[in-house]
């Protein structure tokens, strides 16, 4: 009892000395990930282990706020858009260096967008496809562009946007831009990017570390500049398990990609945090809907009947509870997940119905027995549960579901050539803005609407005027338009959003993992 | 004069091998679906990005073009350039092989220093309590997998008791022991049953053996018996069994390497497989092919200084 009562007391007063005590700084912050990072550079990092991580090593020119959908000023202080729309200027903030301490100025930033806007060199160019020109003139940095483009702003915010140093690429090894890049990365140079951190040492495949930036700008709590912490160690660990384990034996901080069915047992440890960080991951399933299949048969998933009826057919809440161990919500747009600005629809959509989902069956004249196959992703748990559980749930509509496992790089390519059915499928934006999604499951000419083969004139019309609406109530109806169009057509089998799980030691202060998926180190602190 | 003959024959002998290893993974990785320019430019990139990086990787060549080149290549010493890791395939391939030589002799080591004494136990007393609670203890050990047990292990030594560390390969010497220790531990409970089923009996044969009985009669000190008649020619099928092992054992780093984080070549070779990089594929396969005959000519060379009558022809 007398035990109890000083722990309480001791409790007491350390909460009381908590707010007066100074931020910690220093220390280093060891953090697990389940892939490594092959090239950090903002134009060519086309995987989420790169993309995720631009934002530590390299400035934007503007920051995505706090509420995850404004923009507010970053390496720009200020920034205006003409009246017609046509050009955006930005005032750069003074006195803004790279991390090894060289000025950055306008032309840098020329360069920079320059280079991102180049379709040889980047495979992002086209998020900035409306510019026509990017000129500086002092502190002033001016973009024209062809045509007046409502994302822009958000561009200048995302991470194909960091800003690079000019003099760095001069005088890298390389004949090619990429030579360059890959040369300036495997050198771990401080002289390349502003952003809060800059790589220290790299070792493909196996580890990383980010050391703090004593030129950054932006300062921390203490009115001192951040970041708080000296380094960030990265250890490549692909196993599940031995993640989780070097977490709990305290040989890490943060353990990221924890699996769904391992979020309650660590819930209940007391050292660590379970963070489920809201995202705009969604799991969806592109369907085959092309009149035939690849082999010439005719497909019965390209009647939207049949697609309506899979759909009423699903019980997500109970996909949710058997795969996430219930850690994730049922779709409520089609097109994308909730968070992301624009999106409609607040209930689930095609909420479980057996009775519609047989009735539509019935009007589509399905033969019992047809058979369906679904393509899933070998070695993973979440997609043989997928495949058990769809089974059963459209065994009543008398579909006779079979599965097909393959590797990931066998399924892109069957989602290319379609020659699937229906197969497992995940995205999570890297912009905010539903253009970027929209256009992947909808627009036809960007990918035949996710390899599905759908084809709507009205949608892609759609999606072709909301590119150039400055307006942003007129944007947000386009999008209303084409969401309701898409769950209509059903070209996927919607199934649900899931937040990113991700393991940090009670230690671990300030870390946070943004919808888009950024690892965000800027203010996280180690408390040892 | 003559070892030296037989090795330079064997290893011409070795040509013709790695040009058969060189064809069937050179096929092999072209008849999977998927292809590195899906891999480099994502799910995401459009048909006529796909067809240029293709186009800029040669892919676009006639096979046989593509396979002369690579033969061509490789009998220069260059590998080619990795896909994924964008540096030269050889560069990577003796950064990483260390480590997973390193793991492998360990576990070699430990298996031979598990299952050596333990084989003269349970074959010194046959029948009786020691020799039957070594071969349940080591039958357990060869009939869980590997991965499971590894788990198991990471779990109770490293994660709760805190006496190894988790994953990783550590720095130095010293470190880089402390560090293997439970994945080549691991590793050597499955070898160490092998051996042990093998050598034991092997030296019960031997203890049976004319000669030895003969040794005994003549008054022998038992030690030098052991030693210098029963190891000796129990050692002989059980060298043959550890080459083999060893050979087993470099397949098996694709699991071990994986589970206890360390970055070696087994996990390296998965990740270029995810990825369809075909010449770091086609390297690490040559790799482990030119490891594994070394080691098997190594296992002859020992044999045939340990019996005379294996000549060397």
């Amino acid at each position: 009892m007398k035990r109890t009562v000083m722990v309480a007391a001791l409790a007491a007063a350390t909460a009381l000395c908590t707010p007066a005590m100074a931020q910690e700084r220093g220390g280093t912050l060891k953090f697990a990930r389940y892939d490594g990072s092959r090239l950090i550079d903002p134009i060519y990092a086309d995987r989420n282990p790169d993309i995720w991580m631009v934002g530590s090593l390299f400035d934007t020119l503007l920051r995505t706020g706090a509420d995850g959908s404004s923009v507010v000023a970053g390496l720009a202080e200020s920034y205006s858009v003409s009246e017609d729309g046509l050009s955006v200027s930005l005032t750069l903030r003074d006195g803004v260096k790279f991390a090894n301490g060289s000025d950055l100025t306008s032309a840098d930033v020329v360069f920079s967008l320059d280079r991102a806007r180049n379709p040889d060199l980047s495979p992002w160019a086209g998020l900035l496809g409306s510019i026509k020109s990017v000129a500086a003139d002092g502190n002033t940095v001016t973009i024209s562009l062809n045509n007046p483009d409502p994302t822009l702003l958000s561009m200048l915010a995302t991470f194909n946007t960091g800003i690079v140093s000019k003099a760095a690429f001069d005088g890298a090894e390389g004949a090619t831009d990429q030579e360059k890049s890959a040369a300036i990365f495997a050198s771990a140079s401080a002289g390349v990017g502003s952003g809060p951190f800059f790589m220290c040492d790299f070792e493909q495949g196996a580890s990383m570390k980010f050391c703090a930036n004593d030129n950054y700008w932006r300062m921390g709590s203490d009115g001192k500049a951040l970041p708080y912490l000296e380094s960030v160690d990265f250890e490549i660990i692909p196993d599940d398990a031995t993640r989780i384990l070097k977490l709990q034996a305290g040989e890490v901080d943060v353990a990221e990609f924890i699996p769904f069915s391992r979020v309650s047992e660590l819930e209940a440890d007391q050292s660590i945090n379970m963070n489920l960080y809201p995202s705009t991951r969604i799991i969806y399933s592109p369907i085959n809907t092309r009149d035939t299949r690849a082999d010439g048969t005719p497909n019965p998933l390209a009647d939207p009947k049949v697609r309506q009826a899979i759909n009423y057919a699903t019980n997500k809440e109970a996909l949710i509870g058997l795969v996430l161990q219930g850690a994730g919500k049922p779709m409520t747009s089609p097109l994308m997940a909730a968070a992301t600005p624009m999106s409609t629809g607040e209930t689930p959509l095609y909420s479980y119905d057996m009775a519609k989902a047989q009735e539509l069956i019935k009007e589509a004249g399905v033969e019992p027995g047809t058979e369906i196959t679904l393509t899933t992703l070998a070695g993973s748990a979440d997609d043989s549960t997928i495949f058990a559980a769809l089974q059963q749930m459209w065994s009543p509509l008398g579909l006779k579901v079979n599965v097909e496992q393959v590797d990931g790089a066998t399924r892109g390519a069957k989602n290319r050539s379609g020659e699937f059915d229906i197969h497992t499928y995940g995205w999570v934006n890297d912009v905010n803005d539903p253009s970027q999604v929209v256009g992947w499951l909808g627009y036809h000419p960007t990918r035949k609407a996710v390899g599905t083969g759908w084809n709507n004139d009205e949608f892609n019309g759609l999606f072709e005027a909301a590119a150039v609406e400055l307006d942003p109530a007129k944007r947000a109806e386009q999008f209303a338009k084409m969401q309701d169009i898409y769950a209509e057509a059903a070209p996927l089998l919607f199934m649900y959003e899931t937040p990113f799980a991700v393991a940090v030691s009670k230690s671990v202060e300030g870390y946070v993992q943004t919808p888009l998926g950024n690892n965000i180190f800027d203010e996280a602190s180690v408390n040892r | 004069m003559a070892t030296l003959q037989y090795i330079l024959k064997r290893l011409t002998l070795m040509i013709p091998t790695f040009l058969l290893v060189m064809v069937i993974i050179f096929l092999l990785v072209r008849f999977l679906p998927g292809d590195p320019a899906l891999a480099i430019a994502g799910d995401r990139a459009s048909d006529a990005d796909l067809a240029a990086i293709r186009d800029r990787l040669g892919l676009n060549e006639p096979t046989w073009v593509q396979f002369w080149l690579f033969l061509t290549n490789t009998v220069q010493g260059d590998l080619g350039t990795s896909i994924l890791m964008r540096t030269e395939v050889l560069d990577v391939v003796l950064q990483r092989l260390p480590t997973t030589a390193f793991l492998t002799v360990y576990a070699v080591g430990l298996s031979v220093l598990i299952a050596g004494p333990m084989a003269f136990v349970a074959a010194l007393n046959r029948g009786r309590w020691p020799d039957t609670v070594i071969r349940t203890v080591f039958q357990v050990g060869l009939s869980m997998p590997v991965f499971y047990i590894g788990l198991v292990l990471l779990t109770f030594l490293a994660a709760q008791l805190r006496w190894f560390p988790v994953g990783g390969y550590g720095e130095g010497f010293v470190s880089h022991l402390y560090h293997l220790f439970l994945p080549a531990f691991t590793v050597a409970l499955y070898t160490s049953a092998i051996i042990l089923r093998n050598l034991r009996s092997a030296i019960i044969e031997v203890l049976d053996a004319e000669y030895v009985q003969f040794a005994r009669a003549k008054g022998l000190p038992n030690r030098m018996i052991l030693g210098r008649h029963v190891l000796r020619n129990a050692l002989i099928s059980t060298v043959t069994l550890l080459g083999l092992s060893i050979g087993n054992l470099m397949s098996g780093t694709l699991v071990t390497e994986t589970v206890f984080a360390v970055p070696g070549l087994g996990r390296l070779m998965l990740e270029a497989i995810f990825a369809r990089d075909y010449p770091l594929i086609q390297g690490l396969t040559l790799t482990f092919a030119v490891l594994v005959s070394l080691v098997f000519l190594l296992t002859d060379l020992f044999q045939s200084s340990l019996d005379p009558r294996m000549r060397l022809s």
